[in-house]
Parts: structure tokens; sequence; C-alpha cells
């Protein structure tokens, strides 16, 4: 999964989103289905909140993804609504919490899983940049995610290397495992850093020079249409307060 | 263009200094040569001159470097940047930028050009390196020459005066080689001062027209190409250098004797439905050395991993002595040392090491094997804080150790000096008889002294 | 070298690259997570496991502010992938304060170091506060499911366990580091890393 933060592929990617727009569903998502903002008047408008993640994936040629959404989410639905009232004890504590949970987390992950597997670094530094964030930021987050699949690489690698040594997961040493796999790992990405560090300075990385950004990212149709959708929820929760 | 004056420099943490009061001066659209054994100090320089000594790697610093007027000792790295491109080893960690096309508009976003001059930048750099086919793609995606190419446009884009260069070939194959040589010459032939250090010499013969070489942390010779080329190949190695001629892979002897022979049957392996790997039947001569060799991305690596039965949905099996391996033995008899070392050595001390994966406890076996290649005086050492050599060693130790049978070598020689280089040859020839051996390289001259078998593979399959 | 005290290029690099390493660790830890009921159980794991990065990330900071950035970055990392935006407000919070107390101990005191990893730590917390906050609102619209319902979910989350995960997280954080500090003695120092 880690693989796929931000490695959005620029060819064959279905509807291009905006990704602040992505990003203003997400936070919909995370305060009307995870923090349940709004109380009931707003609670009918949720299933179409949890909807969306799996519109929006299958309009991303994403089909995997939104079966397996669509297919975990329904059935923690269904625990949450039906099964749940039938059972007793700790069989019903158990159930409960984890049915409960998921449904209200759910949503959010998946939204997460969408943005980040459809949006290009490039694009999203663009976003930064247009919101202001201060290049403090903006710089090691965009370090962050180009040195994530570097971090998967290294982990594949020194994975493959404890296999051929006959070296296993589990049994007794759990902290000599993780040692085994933590001390590689981190020596070697600090390595590699260094070396990124090294070429990213000698192409004037950190100057004083505000820096520009070429990546084009605007709003179209599909975008107005979504924060239509986005705004609803609000126009709800207000015309419950107020009436 | 270039002026060092009387540089001396320790890394912070070094016992020695890595250069002892060197002065240099380098005219405008030179070409220099770096030569000299690893930690001779020529990387030193180049740093020098780019700047990132002192900014980035500290120590103690005496003297300074000017380029184009500028004292790139007190500059800021981000002003240097404007004048002095830099190109370095690893293709892989040098990128910043996920996509292409960004990349390549990286240096220039750096300084805060406006957009419509970077992307008229970012196209000339693409055209000027033929390089047009490549933008927009995932940099994951490309070959390691490729991305060397990617990187050189990126420095081209910012048009800085000076281009140095830290072992660039190091992980490139012939073809890519000759590539990044057109790209420097398109260079030189702009006038740009460029200076590279290098390991391997052939491919720079027509290029530099300055050696200078290094010994020692001081120049110990500064000569003209024309002079340099006179030395003979055995004066060059007495130096410690790597041959200035190009050596062809001479087909050592090919034919394979009918008795002692493993038979790779169904080496086919596709991920995500692109076939990459298609070898229906191989012969290998058991317990020789076998070079394994290709152009950037022809299969070898997936070969490799397939015989070690590093990937699970393999379906290929080994005939051995008659018996059959499928993924499950070949994990267990066959090793990889990589070609980044520090993947595969996770503990605190040589000894326990080499002991971990070790069927059975057999101190007398430990002490043979340690004492063979040459280990017994680090045992308690950290593998770790060892010399990239050492932990080689280590590793072919802990397979040894292990029972493998089959030991594949993924790169081994990838920037190593003369010295080092004939090091490991040896070393590799002297698990002749006992395992069989096999090298996946680029390094012709590594060949010639240990192999004596080779496999050339290319798309995908043995040609 | 020199002791200026903006950050520079080089830490920036730094600070993300350490931060890949955490979220990608993370991540893996957290897909034991998608067992709901281990939820909970990942204010344990995640800061003692990422204690062993952190500390070695501690090694780099001189300056102030790297720490704040870090915490601040795991946050946005954190609401990206579908946690909701508290986390980034707790991780300027808590980021902030763990850089105070580093600070304290002129980012060299190995005790402060663990110290301020703890803080650092509870920013996890913000994954679980929507769990908690506007309790009555949730309920309010689940009256149908009946009083059982309500009550079994409110063992669930009951509002002692909002401390007691915190708590958790800032205790478990000081052992990460503990641990942190044992595996950087007994391996990067003698590799020369540190």
């Amino acid at each position: 999964m880690a693989r796929g933060i931000l490695q959005a592929s620029i060819q064959n990617r279905g509807l291009v989103l905006d990704p602040r727009t992505k990003l203003v569903m997400l936070f919909d998502i995370a305060l009307f289905v995870l923090g349940s903002a709004g109380g009931g008047s707003v609670e009918p408008l949720v299933p179409i909140l949890c909807a969306m993640p799996a519109v929006l994936m299958l309009s991303a040629k994403k089909w995997k993804g939104a079966a397996t959404y669509l297919l975990v989410y329904l059935l923690s639905w269904l625990t949450y609504t039906q099964l749940v009232p039938l059972t007793k004890g700790a069989v019903n504590f158990i159930l409960l919490g984890c049915s409960g949970m998921l449904s209200r987390f759910l949503p959010g992950i998946a939204m997460g899983g969408y943005l980040v597997s459809t949006t290009t670094v490039s694009e999203f530094t663009a976003v930064m940049l247009r919101l202001h964030l201060s290049e403090k930021i903006i710089i090691p987050l965009s370090v962050m995610f180009r040195f994530f699949p570097t971090v998967m690489d290294e982990a594949a690698s020194i994975n493959a290397a404890m296999r051929m040594r006959g070296i296993y997961m589990g049994g007794k040493n759990v902290g000599k495992m993780l040692e085994y796999r933590l001390v590689p790992l981190m020596t070697c990405c600090v390595k590699i850093g260094e070396e990124l560090s090294a070429a990213a300075l000698t192409r004037g990385l950190g100057g004083e020079a505000k820096r520009t950004n070429i990546c084009k990212i605007g709003f179209h149709i599909q975008d107005y249409l979504l924060f239509v959708v986005c705004l609803i929820p609000y126009a709800v929760w207000i015309m419950g307060r107020v009436l | 263009m270039i002026e060092i004056k009387k540089v001396s420099f320790q890394h912070e943490n070094a016992e020695k200094p890595s250069l002892k009061n060197v002065s240099l001066t380098i005219a405008e659209g030179e070409c220099v040569l770096l030569c000299g054994e690893s930690g001779s100090g020529k990387t030193t320089v180049t740093r020098l001159i780019n700047g990132l000594i002192p900014h980035f790697y500290e120590g103690k610093m005496e003297g300074c470097a000017m380029v184009n007027g500028l004292n790139v000792t007190e500059a800021e790295l981000y002003d240097t940047a404007r004048i002095v491109g830099s190109v370095f080893q690893n293709p892989r960690s040098q990128f910043f930028c996920v996509d292409t096309t960004s990349e390549l508009a990286f240096g220039c976003e750096n300084m805060g050009m406006l957009e419509d001059e970077i992307l008229s930048r970012v196209d000339e750099a693409a055209r000027e390196l033929n390089i047009e086919k490549l933008l927009g793609r995932s940099i994951f995606e490309l070959s390691g020459g490729e991305k060397q190419k990617i990187s050189c446009a990126s420095v081209s884009a910012l048009r800085p005066e000076v281009m140095v260069l830290d072992e660039p070939t190091s992980n490139l194959d012939v073809h890519a080689i000759e590539e990044l040589k057109q790209t420097l010459l398109g260079w030189k032939a702009e006038g740009k001062t460029i200076v590279i250090a290098e390991h391997r010499l052939s491919w720079l013969r027509d290029l530099c027209d300055r050696v200078i070489c290094m010994k020692d942390g001081q120049v110990a010779f500064d000569l003209s190409m024309q002079a340099f080329a006179q030395y003979s190949t055995e004066q060059l190695h007495q130096m410690g250098l790597r041959s200035l001629r190009d050596e062809k892979i001479a087909p050592v002897q090919n034919s394979v004797p009918e008795t002692e022979t493993m038979q790779l049957q169904n080496f086919c392996f596709s991920y995500d439905g692109t076939p990459v790997l298609n070898i229906p039947h191989l012969s290998l001569p058991l317990d020789g050395i076998i070079a394994l060799v290709g152009p950037n991305g022809a299969g070898k690596s997936t070969f490799s991993r397939c015989l070690c039965g590093l990937e699970k949905k393999f379906k290929g099996q080994v005939k051995i002595n008659g018996q059959l391996w499928k993924n499950k033995q070949l994990l267990k008899n066959c090793y990889m040392v990589m070609q980044d070392v520090n993947h595969q050595l996770f503990c605190e001390t040589v000894a326990d090491e080499v002991q971990l994966g070790m069927r059975s406890e057999n101190s007398s076996d430990v002490e043979r094997v340690l004492e063979m290649l040459d280990l017994s005086h680090l045992r308690e050492r950290h593998p770790m804080s060892l010399s990239g050599g050492q932990k080689q060693r280590v590793a072919i130790a802990s397979a040894i150790l292990a029972g493998k049978e089959i030991l594949i070598f993924d790169e081994p020689t990838s920037g190593l000096d003369f010295r080092h280089m004939e090091q490991t040859a040896a070393l590799l020839s002297s698990l002749k008889g006992n395992q069989t051996v096999l090298i996946v390289t680029h390094d012709p001259e590594l060949i010639q002294r240990c192999c004596d078998h080779i496999v050339c593979i290319e798309n995908g399959t043995v040609i | 070298m020199k002791n200026n005290q903006k950050l520079k290029g080089k830490d920036l690099i730094n600070i993300g690259i350490y931060a890949a390493i955490y979220c990608v660790l993370m991540t893996c830890i957290s897909m034991l997570g998608y067992i709901p009921i281990m939820m909970p159980m990942l204010t344990v794991i995640v800061p003692i496991i990422l204690g062993v990065p952190m500390m070695l990330f501690y090694t780099k900071v001189k300056k102030f502010g790297m720490i704040t950035i870090m915490a601040t970055i795991v946050g946005i990392y954190l609401c990206v992938t579908g946690m909701g935006f508290w986390p980034i407000l707790f991780g300027v919070v808590f980021g902030f304060l763990a850089d105070l107390i580093a600070k304290s101990g002129s980012y060299a005191s190995g005790k402060k170091s663990i110290l301020s990893y703890g803080t650092f730590c509870v920013l996890l917390f913000g994954n679980y506060l929507p769990l908690y906050i506007d309790r009555e609102g949730y309920f309010s619209t689940r009256q149908s499911f009946g009083a059982e319902y309500i009550n079994t979910l409110g063992n669930i989350m009951q509002p002692w366990t909002a401390p007691v995960l915190i708590i958790a997280a800032f205790v478990c954080g000081m052992l990460g580091a503990l641990l942190g500090k044992a595996l950087l003695k007994k391996h990067f120092v003698k590799a020369g890393i540190v």
C-alpha cells in the first residue's frame, strides 16, 4: 500500500480531480462520518458520503479498490445493524467494537487511499504551495513521499536476504526479528538519504529564492460538482441548527 | 576556471586526512579525468568543487576552492549550484522527484525561475540529451542508464559552466556508458569545463584532455591524455589503475562438459503479465565460475532471484546430481551476495553473523572458514563497521557455513578500483571447485580474470 | 560547524527521510489495526517500535523546530490517509512540546530526549479523539438501537479510556526510546552511523 502513495501513473487515470477537491472531500468524511458532527439532521446523508470513495475510485478506474471497499464496508455495516442486536455478552462486545469502529474509520481510510493513489507528488506539492504552506513543511513532505518507495525497496531486499539465510518471522524471538529488520533498514536508508541530500543540495535546494512549481492544477466542472456534494451536509447541519 | 588553493581536509570521524595541501588549476573548457585508488582523495576533490565540502560533509579544512571567481568554500551551496552541476555514482539515490519532467525542472524551481523559462529549459535539455520520450514518466520505471541520463539533463537545465561527475558509470552497462560519453562530448563542445572522478578509464580515452592521478591525498601526477595514453596496461595496474584500453568480453570456453552439469528447466517468469524471463532449458557447469552478462533490464536480476527461490510464483526447477530442486530447496541451497551487502548483515559481531543460519553448531568449521576468508582477526568487530570488501567476505562466509551450494554475486565489483577488483577476482577464484559461482556483472576485467563460462541474457532469453 | 539556528536544506531533507521511515513502519504496523480491536493497542506497539528510528533521528536534531515539523508531517500523513484532521493539531501541539523538552536539554541530554519522544507519541491519540468527543450527539442518533446496545458501546469507549490511551502512548514512547537508545549503542555507534 505504501508503495502506491502519491505515485500515481500519469497516463490512464480516468477522471482527474484537483487535489484540493479530494482534500475537501476527505475533510467532509472525517468531519461527518468519523467525527459524526451535525448529529441527527446530517445522519441520513452519511450513507451518501460513505459511498463517495467507491464512486471516486470507480471514476479513476480503480476497480479492485472500489470493490474491496464496498464489500468490507457493507459487511461491517450489516454486522453493525443486523447481527449485533442479535448477540449477547462477549460476542456482542467484540462484534460491536469491530464493526462499529470499522464502519466509522473505513470511509476515511478509503478516501485517503483514493487521494494518495491518484495524486502525484508534484501535484501535491503544487497544492501545498497554493495553500501558502511554509517551505519548511513542503520540502520535508516531498522528500517523504519521494522516499516511500525507497524504504519499501530496502525493506524488500532485507526480507529477501533474511529468507535466504533461513530467518523467518515469528517463532521464539520476536525481539531479535525486529532488530534484524530495523538495523539494516535504518543503515541503508540513512546512507541513501545522505546521497539524496547531496544530490538535492547541489541543485540548489534550500536557497533563499522562492521556489516555483511547473505543475498545473486547476478546477474543472467535476470539481465544482463535487464541491456542491461536499457542501450539502454543512447546509443541512446549519439548517438543522436554525430551525 | 577552477582553482584549488592549498587545501587540506580531514573528515569529522576519519583517522587520516583525505587531502594534504593540494593545489590545482583547471582552465575553462578543459575536460579533466581524476583517477587513483579508492580513498586516494579524488572524490574529495570533486566535493571541494561543488561545495559539498565543507558545507555538507563536515570536517577540518584549510585553504579554499574558487570556481569562476566565486569562493565555493565560503559561498552557500545554492549559490554554487548556479555555476557547478554535479552527477553522482548511484542513479537510484540522486533524484528528488518521482516523475521525470519535475526532476528536470527541479533545479530551476529551486532558483525560483519563471514557469515559462523553466519549461523552455526543460524542453531544451531533453532535446539536447535525446530523452524527449522519457518525459512525463515515473522515474521508478526507468533503467539505470535512463536514470543517469535524467540526472545529467536535470543538471544541464540549470546551465552551469562547470560539470562535476563522481564515478558516474559504476552502475551502468556498456551501452549506457557509450550514451553518457555522447552527452559529455556534447557538453564539451559547448565549452563547459568537465571534471570526472572515475575508476573505469577506457571510455574516457577520447574525451578527456588531461589526467590527474591522486595518491594518499596528494597529486601523484598531472599529465595530458596523450602522455597518459603512453603508459602500458601493466604500468597502470601497478599504479592501481584500471586498463585504458577497451577490454572485450572474450568468450572463454563455452562448451559444457557433459558429466558435471546442472540443468535449469522452465526458467520463465513474468511480472503482472509482462514476461521478463523465458529460458526453457539451460545447462551450467557444476562447480564452475559463470559470468552472467547482458544489458541493464535484460532479466539478469530476475534470473538470479528465481534461482535463489525468492520468487514465490516461480515454477521452474534445477536438476543437480540427480536431485530435483524446486523453490524451497533453491532457497535452502542458493545464496545471493547483493550489490549492497548492507542488506544482509544483521548481527552484532562477525562471529555471530557467520553462525546465524548455520544448521549445526560446529566451531571448527567456523574457524576454518574465517581463516580461509581472512576474517579471523575481525571476528569481534561489528559487520557494519567493516570496509566494503570485508563485508562481502563476511556475507560469503555466512553462505558457506549455511551449506549453500550455489552462490550468486550481484555486481561484486561495481565502483571498485583495480586492486580491490583483483582481490575480489582472487576471492571468487578460490571458491572454485567447492561452490558453483554465478556472477552478474558488467565488468570485463573481472570476467577476464576469473570466469570460465559466460551466459549472456538479453530480452529475457539466453543468446 | 556553524551554530546557525536557522533550519537549512540538509535539516529539512533529514526530517523528510526519517518521516518516511516513520510513516512506512507505522503503516505496516497499522495493518494489524485492521483487526479493529487491536486499534487501541497501536498506541502501545507503534511508540515502542518507532522508538528505534526516532532515537536515530534525535541524534541529528540540533536545532529548534525539527521535532515540531516532524510531528506535524506525521500528523498530515495520518490525515491524508484518512484519520481525520485531529492528528495534525495534535502533531503541532505535542511536537512543539517535545521540541521544547529536547531544547531544554540542548538536544544532547539522553533523559530529555526520552521524555521528549514520550511527549511526541501522544500525537497518536489524535487518531482516536473522534471516538470520544461528541459522545452525546453520537448516541442520540443511535437511540433506535435500544438501551443495551448503547450501554455496550459506551463500555468500549468509556471516557476513562482516553487518559489511559494517552498515558499508554507516553509511557510506551519512553520505553521505545530506551529500546532505541539500547540498539543505537549496540549497533549504530559501532557501525559508525551516529
